[in-house]
């Protein structure tokens, strides 16, 4: 029997075909450009760069304090997440697993606060921070990020905590462990796959996130990748898009590797996330 | 006695987070309902009480942010329609592929983990620089637009930007439910002789239905906040043509007058619109649940 492509396949492959293309378009156009002089982006935008050079991105790393503003990034990422991950799984918990008046209202007032937009608590969130002294801080900026993240992080422990029979806590208990010991020892490693969700889901968020840092930092000391970009943007302003674009693909750049490694448990992960949440 | 214990370590457990919780949310929360009800600015040190009188001067009396909305419910129309539309389609037909499908699914989720702000500017690239360029040099002479000083051609720009960074998430959703649907259902129909169109509009799309529902609140969600998308592309410009609620609500605090109390009142407006949005999805999706 002769194998024949049908047509409609054809078609399919052309419009997933053109969609990659649109995908990867900016990303590629910024590649190609950040290896050429301004004048040369001027004269053959599309061409390959006739004379590579890494200049742009000397320049775009010392411009942006590259290290510095990945290390900010990265300090704030983890004292959000470390917290949004303890407190959260511990209240998430001990909320499944105690009924009672009390214990849903806490539940509820997490749950209802997921719908309370960034920007309607923005003002005076500014206020606050400065008066808990928050305010310009890195480590401070990371606490802030618990305070808004641990909502949808005790609702998806809590989900979860529902899925895992309660056996093996009451065994704990005959044999005397207590509370604490009972969540550390028994409880905490069954939770690895929603905390690999959670990690997932803040992680992205946190390092992506571009309104609240800049409302915060003011130092440009303690600027994040995306401020430092933004920074260096607002400078060129639209004039020197050699180092712009070596600058945005430095910047995306731990996202992409992040990305490529791990794409399978950050799909999965997306995808629990957004179904529960 | 018992309940009381239980009461005690409940506590122990929820306060660290509930501390946070309550100093970062609840406080600034509860704070913006209470400043919209006063005339505060930072330019005074004293404020009063004058009732409701920020949201009448919003909604009646402030050109600027009546545009914002109503520049804010064409974007989310748009993004409603193709933003589903489309991560529909690139579902369906990616979870048709066999060998190339991880590799579809990788590609046009990428997007989604890079912030709008580093993909505003390698857009403005393409839109100030790339397009009219090939404009200028092929036979595309209608890409030469001002795609970020005109008007309409920015908010076509900003929707392209959007659609760039946001259909990839909708995909994955769309093709978790796909693989939700039983095999046996797809080949039995099959079998009674129903074409790929026929299985699609009789079977795939009734049971992927939920998950459309799904993602049209997402999106409605996500697309009424919408602010970095337009910061870094059009910054609301040209003029105030595209200047999206947040961002007016953002200028009006940080960057014009800061007259924080009216700009709450603006901020509680977004809370009211996002909180119905959300009322409706859960009564929409009870009634389905009824239904079913």
């Amino acid at each position: 029997m002769k194998k024949r492509i049908p047509l409609s396949s054809v078609l399919v492959l052309i419009i997933l075909a053109a969609y990659g293309i649109f995908t990867l378009f900016p990303i590629l156009m910024g590649l190609l450009n950040s290896f050429k002089t301004d004048g040369e982006i001027l004269t053959s935008i599309l061409s390959f760069p006739a004379r590579p050079s890494w200049g742009n991105y000397i320049r775009a790393f010392d411009k942006t304090s590259y290290l510095a503003s990945l290390f900010n990034t990265i300090l704030i990422a983890a004292v959000g997440l470390s917290g949004i991950i303890l407190f959260g799984s511990l209240a998430g918990y001990k909320l499944s697993r105690t009924p009672g008046k009390l214990s849903a209202l806490f539940f509820s007032l997490f749950v209802f606060s997921m719908l309370i937009p960034f920007h309607s608590i923005m003002i005076t969130l500014t206020r606050v921070s400065l008066k808990l002294h928050v305010q310009g801080s890195r480590i401070g900026l990371g606490l802030i990020y618990i305070g808004l993240g641990v909502p949808m992080a005790v609702f998806l422990f809590h989900g979860f905590v529902k899925s895992i029979p309660r056996e093996l806590e009451e065994a704990a208990v005959i044999d005397g462990c207590g509370d604490y010991r009972i969540f550390f020892r028994i409880v905490l490693p069954l939770l690895k796959p929603i905390i690999a969700t959670v990690a997932i889901l803040n992680t992205l968020w946190i390092w992506n996130d571009f309104l609240l840092p800049l409302l915060m930092l003011t130092d440009s000391d303690t600027y994040t990748l995306l401020l430092s970009t933004n920074m260096l943007f607002g400078e060129y302003n639209n004039n020197d898009w050699s180092a712009i674009l070596a600058a945005l693909i430095l910047a995306m750049l731990p996202v992409v590797v992040l990305y490529l490694l791990m794409q399978k448990y950050i799909i999965n992960g997306i995808s629990d996330g957004a179904l529960k949440g | 006695m018992k309940r009381l214990r239980e009461n005690t370590i409940l506590l122990t457990f929820v306060l660290p987070a509930f501390l946070f919780y309550f100093l970062f949310v609840l406080v600034s929360a509860s704070g913006g309902l209470y400043y919209s009800l006063t005339n505060w600015n930072l330019l005074n040190r004293s404020y009063d009480m004058v009732g409701l009188a920020n949201y009448v001067e919003a909604l009646t009396d402030d050109p600027v942010f009546i545009q914002s909305l109503l520049f804010t419910l064409k974007y989310v129309g748009a993004m409603v329609v193709l933003q589903n539309g489309l991560a529909l389609l690139l579902a369906v037909l990616v979870e048709g592929r066999k060998k190339d499908k991880p590799f579809f699914r990788t590609l046009f989720f990428m997007p989604n983990m890079l912030s709008l702000i580093i993909g505003g500017f390698m857009w403005m690239f393409i839109f100030t620089r790339v397009l009219p360029y090939v404009a200028e040099h092929t036979a595309l002479k209608f890409l030469d637009q001002s795609w970020i000083g005109d008007p309409i051609f920015s908010f076509y720009s900003i929707l392209i930007l959007s659609l760039w960074g946001g259909v990839g998430y909708l995909m994955i959703i769309y093709i978790a439910a796909i693989q939700g649907i039983p095999a046996a259902l797809l080949e039995s129909a099959a079998i009674d002789g129903a074409g790929p169109f026929q299985v699609f509009r009789h079977i795939s799309f009734p049971m992927i239905l939920p998950a459309v529902t799904i993602g049209v609140f997402l999106t409605l969600n996500s697309s009424f906040k919408v602010f970095d998308a337009v910061y870094a592309l059009t910054g609301g410009g040209p003029g105030r043509a595209t200047q999206v609620v947040a961002l007016n609500i953002f200028e009006e605090a940080f960057h014009m007058n800061n007259r924080y109390g009216y700009a709450s009142a603006k901020a509680m407006i977004l809370f009211l619109i996002v909180f119905l949005i959300t009322m409706v999805q859960l009564w929409v999706m009870k009634r389905r649940e009824l239904e079913a």
